[in-house]
């Protein structure tokens, strides 16, 4: 199967010249101090002992989130976002269709999630060897890095298709959506926001149910449902803008 | 015949071949409580079960449970259980002893037995047992089994055979006094010898009642505890100490044990013979009385009561010395220590794979910039180097010698008590990095263990099995990823350390004489709130430091002004420090040592009270001895 050209100019853009490092270096460099200094200073109250044992999370939780937002930004072209041809170019001139477009778009997406899930691979499995997280644990939070990645980038291709002209609101938009989605899902129940299902899961803690509608929704499908339902609609829109593009 | 008649004989013929149904063991359990049936209320006390079996031979185990903490202590409930595995033959009984400590006798002690298809329970009102006051025991294979004056209601006196006698030193926690009295000691068992000697030496007291069979205290494993050599008998005229402490004894001539002091001292002596001697065996006491009381005359004598009074009262209680603080607090200041997380955590090693791992893709990425490598191998160099660091790293934290399973900390304070013993209180905190089971041993001479129950943690993370197998018991707890576990334990060593304070006219010289055969390192005194380094005091080696004529302010000699000289100790090993301000000497315990001076150092090779068995446990031992002595002028 041959890569399209969005692929590629994906691919040449921030590999090749290098224009995606910036966004591989900005997640090592946060995500390593704060790895290591989860390990090197305990915290302890004076009842419960939580350092080393909440090293794993706290080095899980650091990785998704930044994960998740790198992956939001490059999705939204934000770095060197000069050097890709415009969508409405692609779509009028090169008589891309909409599905070829959000094609290459997803594949694209797939492998920056997946380069920022094997940069921070390696600290996360040591840090699963020294708390001595069993390895069906370890392999379910790098899915679920990626899981959660692909997810909210969905959402930065649904800006860049929506509003690709405009890099400000693009910005606005992609921060404003993830704060938000953190937010709201921590306050209506916790299990539904990624950080409090992954810290629930890891913490092998019964997540109470959600009761909606009169039938009870274990926390993992309710998290999954509302995850999945998120990445359905990211691309609904976002295929709608592209054809918006495309009958404008 | 009808052919139904036939086919109903076919099928009886065919249900005889068939084999019989296994026939299942039928197990009775019959409990014995404490001392034949009296245990003190609030201290440990045996438990004797037997378990009689009238089936086939049956391997099972058998348990009892009691329950410790409860509300008053400010922590929940949670189970102790005693676990012994007991193969039973057929039509035959077997018996397991255990000690036990409920926290309370509103709860029921639970019984159990359990094997293949045999299962019995039973649950016993223990308030029914137990008594306000110590009991005291009286060892004898005679008939004699009543000491005028002695038993109470309250304070029972309790006539034991010498196999009844508890092979747990904790057994004796509820015992005021072990009375001998023409006992046997050679059947008893190496066990029921060492923990006999292990109470006495924490805090017990034996009484030895002379008798006109001597040739009993002449055994090896009675005349060991003696402070005695009974040589024969002796006849006297009189008794006039005797007559002069507790009355007349009955008239005419009487003969008594001949004896010779080996140890302690005679404290009523009639024509240059001991009567009465006692002896100090490290924090316990062991008294003899020459006269055998249970003949006549000396059975119808009137002083007789206030005689055994005298003999089995409580030792005066040694003025112990505060307790270690061991709690929850001062072991995350432990924690927080880098010497003690270093143990179990790999920093150094961990920046080292983080530090190698990007400048693995620093390199890569420096080559890619200076156009050194295609699109395909920057790719597989990127896809190597996480891969590699990933699995390897993964061996090296997992597998390596890193973490270990878990780590044991045992902070020993001994403290000096007199005659050259000291009493020591082992701390131990276990802590486990990932879910396993720990056996932990307490090793011989040690006792009333006891495992801190925390306040966070629920009912069954605090519950403690002890399986006695092989005459040794082993604790076994359950501990999470990151858990940990607190307990103490205690035991009275020989340590000869000798530390005098002496006044000149314009100076005073503290003296410390190591006496033991181990080196004491670190060592400072604290005098009216001066601090003096005494450095290390090799084994054998006196030590004499020059102290500043005492300071003229009252206020010096008060807990203040030690608290004040602590501040002034310093050691390298920042643990030692911690140990030393929060365990040794907490904030709270300031006022204890007014009035008095400090000697203390560390112990080079620490005495271990316990030992946990299997996996990687690393293990750290801190051994700290202090010394009190009179600071003040007056007081020397």
């Amino acid at each position: 199967m041959k890569a399209g050209a969005l692929f590629r100019e994906g691919v040449e853009v921030h590999i090749a010249e290098g224009h995606g490092f910036a966004a591989y270096f900005y997640l090592l460099v946060l995500l390593t101090p704060v790895v290591f200094l989860a390990l090197f200073l305990p915290a302890l109250d004076a009842q419960v002992w939580i350092a080393p044992a909440a090293f794993f999370s706290i080095s899980s939780v650091s990785a998704m989130i930044l994960t998740t937002y790198f992956a939001l930004r490059l999705a939204n072209q934000e770095f060197a976002p000069w050097r890709f041809v415009s969508l409405r170019r692609r779509l009028t001139e090169q008589k891309l269709t909409p599905a070829e477009i959000a094609k290459d778009h997803i594949a694209l997406l797939c492998l920056e999630v997946g380069i920022l899930v094997l940069l921070a691979a390696p600290l996360l499995v040591w840090a699963a060897a020294i708390a001595r997280v069993p390895g069906r644990e370890l392999t379910a939070v790098l899915l679920l890095l990626f899981f959660y990645a692909l997810v909210y980038g969905v959402w930065g291709l649904t800006a860049l298709a929506a509003w690709e002209r405009k890099l400000e609101i693009r910005q606005v938009f992609v921060r404003a959506f993830f704060i938000s989605v953190m937010i709201v899902t921590a306050v209506i129940y916790i299990p539904l926001n990624p950080v409090g299902f992954m810290l629930g899961y890891l913490g092998d803690k019964d997540m109470a149910p959600l009761l909606l509608w009169g039938r009870r929704w274990s926390a993992g499908t309710a998290h999954f449902t509302l995850h999945l339902l998120l990445l359905g609609a990211g691309a609904w829109i976002y295929y709608r803008a592209l054809r918006r593009e495309l009958s404008s | 015949m009808s052919a139904g008649i036939v086919k109903a004989a076919l099928i009886a013929q065919l249900l005889l071949l068939l084999p019989s149904p296994t026939r299942a063991a039928e197990i009775t359990l019959t409990v014995t409580i404490g001392y034949h049936g009296v245990f003190q209320l609030g201290r440990p006390f045996p438990i004797r079960i037997e378990v009689a079996n009238t089936g086939p031979p049956v391997e099972g185990t058998v348990e009892a449970t009691v329950w410790k903490g409860g509300g008053a202590k400010g922590i929940g409930s949670f189970p102790m259980r005693h676990r012994r595995t007991l193969l039973i033959g057929a039509a035959a009984r077997k018996s397991a002893t255990f000690t036990i400590d409920p926290g309370s006798v509103s709860r029921p002690l639970v019984v159990s037995f359990h094997g293949p298809g045999a299962t019995a329970t039973q649950e016993i009102d223990l308030r029914r047992h137990f008594v306000p006051s110590p009991v005291i025991l009286l060892l004898t294979e005679s008939d004699f089994s009543i000491l005028p004056g002695l038993s109470t209601p309250a304070n029972p006196l309790i006539a034991i055979s010498p196999e009844e006698l508890p092979s747990d030193p904790r057994a004796f926690a509820g015992v005021a006094a072990v009375v001998l009295y023409e006992p046997s000691l050679r059947e008893i068992s190496g066990a029921q010898n060492a923990a006999l000697e292990t109470w006495l030496t924490n805090g017990g007291k034996i009484v030895a009642l002379g008798s006109l069979r001597y040739s009993l205290y002449q055994e090896a494993a009675l005349s060991r505890f003696l402070p005695v050599r009974v040589s024969g008998l002796k006849r006297f005229a009189a008794l006039p100490e005797m007559a002069k402490r507790y009355g007349v004894p009955a008239s005419g001539a009487v003969e008594i044990q001949d004896a010779t002091v080996t140890d302690g001292r005679a404290l009523v002596s009639e024509h240059g013979s001991p009567i009465v001697v006692e002896a100090e065996r490290g924090k316990g006491k062991i008294v003899y009385l020459a006269v055998d009381i249970g003949r006549p005359p000396f059975s119808r004598w009137d002083g007789v009561a206030r005689l055994l009074k005298d003999l089995t009262a409580a030792p005066a209680e040694n003025s112990s010395a505060p307790a270690a603080a061991w709690d929850d607090a001062v072991f995350s200041q432990l924690l927080l220590n880098r010497a003690v997380s270093s143990m179990y955590l790999p920093v150094g090693a961990f920046a080292a794979w983080i530090v190698g791992y990007l400048i693995a893709l620093g390199v890569l990425t420096w080559c890619w910039d200076r156009r050194r490598l295609v699109p395909r191998s920057l790719g597989i160099g990127f896809l190597t180097v996480v891969f590699f660091s990933s699995i390897v790293g993964y061996i090296y934290f997992s597998r390596g010698d890193g973490i270990p399973d878990g780590v044991l900390v045992t902070s020993t304070l001994l403290d000096s008590l007199s005659g050259g013993e000291v009493e020591a209180s082992s701390n131990a905190a276990l802590f486990s990095t990932i879910r396993r089971d720990y056996d932990v041993f307490v090793e011989k001479g040690w006792t009333d263990f006891d495992p801190l129950p925390r306040r966070s943690a629920v009912a069954e993370e605090n519950s403690v099995t002890v399986e006695e197998e092989g005459g040794r018991p082993r604790l076994r707890m359950a501990l999470k990823a990151w858990d940990y576990r607190l307990f103490r334990l205690r035991s009275v060593t020989r340590l000869p350390v000798r530390v005098e304070l002496a006044a000149e006219a314009d100076r005073r010289l503290i003296k410390v004489s190591n006496d033991s055969a181990q080196d004491l390192t670190d060592c400072w005194a604290v005098v009216t709130g001066q601090i003096v380094s005494l450095g290390d005091i090799p084994a054998g080696r006196t030590r004499v430091r020059e102290l500043p004529a005492s300071a003229s302010d009252p206020a010096a000699a008060g807990g203040r002004a030690y608290r004040a000289g602590l501040r002034d100790v310093h050691f390298k090993d920042p643990v030692r420090e911690l140990l030393l301000r929060y365990s040794y000497f907490p904030q709270e315990q300031t006022n204890a040592w007014t009035g008095a001076g400090l000697f203390f150092g560390w112990l080079q090779t620490a005495p271990r009270g316990v030992t946990v068995a299997g996996g990687k446990v690393r293990e750290r031992d801190y051994a700290f001895f202090r010394a009190a002595f009179p600071a003040g002028e007056e007081e020397e």
